[in-house]
């Protein structure tokens, strides 16, 4: 592909990630099953990790990688420092999904039930 | 040397962490690594008081030595100027009691080492939340004590509604990261830089569109974090249902660090609050906290979730205060931040060692405790009035501060609705007290069940943290010249002047390109703050209470002791004039109190209690429409 | 000096016979209004010396600490407060916030009644303690607003926006006239003639203390010296209200006598008494609690935020 039509395609990374995000919160606002939510969680981290990383994108830029050799002025690489985030930003998501998924079970042994509309013994 | 400080106080905590899984099954060994590690951690930051609160200056610790290459940050730095050091100091005191007094508490749990374990790292994550200088870390930080504390609220998993309570508090808790990150995220992509020093100086008159956005994601996000309204129903089910050290830290500490946050994105990123709809948007926010967590307290059985929902009515305080934008606001918001984790951590300290000796927390089901703990009734009536801001306790510095603070603006800008604000704070002064009335009724006055007829004092390890921050309340109270001139003064200044924090971390030529006035913090001498030296009033007090106190206990000390002779005092006849009805135990507590408050406002009540309703997916609704709701209205204002 | 203020005048003796005056006068017109002749008007001295040399009694169920030393806390925090409320002109602490430091010392008698119940161990008391907790939420609200109200008036007129000082109320007395001659502060002197019979727990709205219906409510268990002093606290607030009024919308006049000068403030306070406690205890029954709550907060919050925004606005 040439430069320009990755320039444009960019966009597209955007708008999927505000997409993944936005099918990610409203899993969580409306769904009952807390396996759902747990689901709904996982697709937002995804989609702010898709937006970090397209974040960083310098069109016609190399990846980020070199030893102290090969760098001179003039090497233009796509921005590494999202990508850093993006990393810590998964494994984050990973541990939110391990924590959740064994509340859930937990939770299914406890109450019998996975419905958050019957998980309701604290309210008031 | 004091340049290591910062990350020493940080790193202490985090290695007693991981050092607490490693020798975890040697009970002595455990506990003297957890009290090393949080000591340790507390004479760090206690070493930095000097230089930054009395010599005023700003240490900056840049990670690997990556300093600022031509005026760009490239390193992750901490920073540590008056604001955050006062945080510091919160989080370091409110830690080191409630770990203290986590060592007798959970001894009859099992698998304590994770407990410790996770709890330095809650510690940890919180401490370096307050040091840190960059937004990226705040958020791993952020996410590090979410974790912690979901995990810790689910510790006890047998207890009723810890995990339903975890698992609220994880979405809620995912949702507020979310929104920190996206708004990492967007202004990283304009600006290319993670350090607040650095943002706050492009940032300066310069909002465009993606950054009014960031900044709500990044308000929103740390009010998540603070459990204001409308996200406080977490909080009540989490603290109800961890152990009370851990509604300590969860109730006084992360929702400081959200205090925290907000000031630094609203006060020194973003220096907004010269808007009048921002101020606004935050004394409403903290008017409308203040007002739902004392009503729906109000109506509580369970002792900890009105402690909770107390909580969120203070924190509502806070905000109000620091939403003021004048010196005397932020003064009053942070005396009364810190004063809140002094006393509400006492309490909670006070319902642990209650759950302690009884096993239960339902009001209904107690009564009595104060002839068999009298010295934990003592304690728990200091906390109850330091709370309703009763003289001379600390809490009525603090909530004098804040409605001088409203009242003066009210005045000042000619606007009759802060004149409300202060009428609604002193209403909820005295529902806060009325709540406090009837939890000391259902828990220590009354009549004792016959189950807790053998109950026995605190244990001594339970009681010295309790003790000790009896006292600091007291002491808060009685000396606020001292709290004022050390502590908070110098906080009020590093909040409305940013000019030092941003020389410090960037180098002296940054500062030249901050146009805005720097603004003088309230000096405030006590005649203006208006009422007179507590230590008279207390050595009044002492005067008049001596004088009498001769006539009224001569009559009490003279009489002798009657004893009825009623069977092994089992008959309740004679125990205290009685229908003539046999038996039932008529401890008039809990719900049978404050009738004709809930009657006439019951259709509020019914209204709210069917608003908390326990199903997540409602808060994560009422999440979003806060969320959506902000972005809308700040588009509007900027 | 203190001392002499503090236990003599406007202290603890100018308070003990003053309150008790005003309590036996209270109790002789009420009996001449109801067709009776009445106690002398010396009886609540003579209760109260009587009392003194009673037993107290203690039950088992009591806390006994508590029981015995929550109505010494009382007594102190009302004679602290008649320290600073202005007695014809005249008060021994002056300080820039001396309404908002009433207004705290104010609720700490109500408090003290609840702490002496509370430590009674007795469901009666229990029942009494909540609904003077409920009459202190009550009548706390329309207080606030009335007080913030006298504060801006006279801010206003002094210049400075706010005013929490009484010396710079009855300075702006002496030079303006009593404040009840503002038309626009009339609705929050109506106000305050109904947050005093509250306050003090007297008919209709003695709902703390209803004998009919809970047995004395917070004091059932008390007996002896105790009891003596807690009697003496109703009798001294009955002053301290009633003075607030006085000082705080009738003031301004002098004499240039001192003791002429207390003599007058002692007779308003006597007509104020008559006007808001006698006149209402006669010919009144109880009201329930949600009645009160509701009446509070409705018209007397009503009449008091009419006030304060008839202020702000500059009239």
């Amino acid at each position: 592909m040439s430069t320009s039509e990755v320039n444009g395609l960019i966009i597209v990374n955007y708008i999927g990630s505000v997409f993944l995000i936005a099918i990610g919160f409203y899993t969580m606002m409306a769904k009952k099953n807390i396996m759902k939510i747990v689901i709904g969680m996982g697709i937002v981290d995804y989609g702010i990790n898709l937006l970090i990383v397209s974040v960083g994108f310098n069109p016609g830029g190399t990846a980020p990688i070199f030893t102290i050799n090969e760098l001179d002025p003039g090497t233009f690489f796509v921005d590494p420092v999202p990508q850093a985030l993006t990393l810590t930003s998964i494994v984050i998501g990973a541990c939110v999904t391990a924590l959740a998924l064994s509340l859930v079970i937990k939770i299914k042994q406890e109450y019998g039930t996975l419905d958050a509309g019957q998980i309701r013994r604290l309210r008031g | 040397m004091i340049q290591h400080f910062p990350i020493l106080a940080i790193m202490v905590l985090f290695l007693g962490a991981f050092l607490t899984v490693l020798c975890g099954k040697n009970k002595v060994l455990r506990n003297i690594v957890v009290f090393a590690a949080m000591l340790a951690s507390s004479v760090f930051i206690a070493f930095l008081i000097k230089p930054i609160m009395i010599d005023g200056e700003v240490i900056t610790y840049w990670l690997g030595n990556w300093s600022p290459v031509a005026d760009y940050a490239i390193g992750i730095c901490l920073v540590v100027d008056q604001l955050n050091l006062f945080f510091a100091i919160l989080v370091s005191v409110a830690v080191l009691l409630a770990g203290v007094f986590s060592f007798k508490y959970m001894s009859r749990d099992d698998t304590l080492e994770k407990y410790f374990t996770l709890f330095l790292m809650l510690s940890g994550g919180v401490m370096g939340l307050v040091l840190s200088g960059d937004l990226f870390n705040m958020f791993i930080m952020v996410e590090i004590l979410t974790f912690a504390a979901v995990a810790l609220t689910a510790f006890r998993n047998r207890s009723e509604g810890a995990l339903e309570a975890a698992f609220k508090y994880l979405v809620i808790g995912v949702i507020g990261s979310s929104c920190i990150l996206i708004g990492t995220t967007i202004l990283y992509s304009q600006f290319h830089t993670l350090n607040l020093a650095q943002l706050s100086v492009l940032l300066h008159n310069n909002l465009q569109p993606a950054t009014i956005l960031a900044f709500t994601l990044l308000l929103t996000g740390f009010a998540v974090k603070a459990f204001v309204v409308p996200f406080h129903p977490v909080e009540a089910d989490a603290n109800a249902a961890a152990p009370s050290s851990v509604s300590v830290i969860i109730s006084c500490v992360l929702t400081k660090a959200g205090i925290y946050g907000i000031i630094r994105i609203v006060y020194f990123l973003f220096r907004s609050m010269n808007l009048a709809p921002l101020q606004f948007i935050l004394v409403l926010i903290g008017t409308l906290s203040m007002f739902i967590g004392v009503t729906m307290a109000l109506a509580q059985k369970d002792f900890k979730r009105l402690l909770a929902f107390h909580s969120i009515s203070q924190v509502g305080y806070v905000m109000t205060a620091i939403g003021l934008a004048t010196a005397l606001g932020v003064t009053g918001g942070l005396y009364h931040a810190i004063n809140h984790t002094l006393f509400k951590g006492l309490l909670f300290l006070c319902a642990g060692a209650v759950f302690y000796a009884t096993g239960t927390t339902n009001l209904d089901k107690l009564g009595g405790l104060a002839k068999r703990m009298p010295q934990t009734a003592a304690l728990f009536l200091i906390g109850a009035f330091s709370i309703s801001g009763l003289p001379p306790f600390n809490g009525f510095v603090s909530k004098w501060l804040i409605y001088q603070a409203t009242y003066e603006k009210a005045v000042e800008f000619g606007n009759i609705g802060y004149a409300f604000v202060t009428i609604i704070a002193l209403v909820v002064s005295v529902m806060t007290l009325a709540s406090f009335i009837k939890v000391s009724q259902s828990v220590f006055f009354g009549q004792l069940p016959d189950e807790f007829k053998e109950v026995r004092e605190t244990p001594v390890p339970m009681r010295i943290p309790m003790w000790i921050m009896a006292a600091l309340c007291v002491g808060a109270g009685l000396l606020p010249q001292y709290m004022m001139r050390y502590l908070i003064n110098p906080a009020v200044y590093a909040v409305m002047n940013v000019g030092n924090y941003i020389g410090s971390v960037m180098g002296p030529g940054y500062a030249e390109k901050i146009a805005g006035q720097t603004v003088e913090a309230y000096s405030s001498e006590f005649a203006l703050a208006g009422y007179w030296s507590p230590i008279s009033w207390l050595a009044l007090f002492a005067i008049i209470i001596c004088a009498f106190f001769i006539v009224s206990l001569s009559g009490g000390k003279l009489s002798k002791k009657i004893h009825s002779d009623s069977p092994s005092g089992l008959d309740p006849k004679y125990d205290t004039f009685f229908s003539g009805e046999a038996n039932e135990h008529s401890q008039v507590g809990g719900s049978d109190l404050f009738w004709g408050f809930k009657h006439n406002l019951r259709h509020y009540f019914d209204f709210m209690h069917n608003a908390h309703s326990g199903v997540i997916s409602d808060y994560a609704l009422w999440a979003f429409c806060f969320l959506s709701f902000m972005i809308v209205y700040l588009f509007i204002i900027v | 000096m203190i001392l002499f203020y503090v236990l003599i005048f406007p202290g603890f003796l100018f308070c003990f016979i003053a309150g008790l005056l005003l309590a036996g006068i209270d109790r002789k017109l009420v009996a001449r209004m109801q067709r009776r002749i009445g106690p002398p008007i010396l009886q609540p001295m003579y209760d109260f010396f009587k009392l003194l040399g009673k037993e107290t009694i203690v039950p088992r169920a009591a806390s006994r600490k508590t029981f015995l030393i929550a109505s010494t806390i009382g007594l102190a925090s009302l004679v602290a407060t008649a320290l600073f409320i202005p007695i014809a002109g005249f008060s021994a602490f002056a300080g820039v916030a001396d309404i908002i430091v009433i207004l705290y010392l104010l609720t700490i008698p109500a408090v003290s009644l609840i702490l002496g119940g509370a430590a009674s161990g007795s469901p009666y008391a229990g029942v009494g303690i909540s609904r003077e907790m409920v009459a202190l939420m009550s009548y706390e609200l329309p207080l606030v607003i009335i007080l913030l109200s006298i504060g801006k008036a006279v801010g206003n007129a002094m210049g400075g926006g706010i005013t929490f000082s009484f010396t710079e109320i009855c300075a702006y007395q002496m030079s303006f006239g009593p404040i009840i001659s503002k038309w626009s502060m009339i609705p929050a002197a109506i106000a305050m003639l109904f947050v005093i019979p509250c306050e003090i727990g007297s008919r209709p709205f003695d709902i703390a203390e209803a004998e009919t219906e809970i047995c004395e409510g917070p004091l059932v268990e008390y007996s002896g010296t105790p009891l003596a002093v807690f009697n003496l606290n109703h009798a001294i607030k009955m002053f301290i209200m009633t003075a607030l009024f006085t000082s705080l919308f009738l003031g301004g006049f002098s004499t240039g006598i001192f003791a002429l000068d207390v003599l007058i403030f002692f007779v308003i306070c006597v007509a104020i008494t008559v006007i808001s406690i006698t006149l209402l205890r006669a010919v009144t029954a109880r009201l329930k609690v949600e009645q009160v709550f509701k009446f509070y907060w409705s018209v007397v919050s009503g009449l008091a935020v009419l006030s304060l925004i008839l202020v702000w606005l500059g009239l």
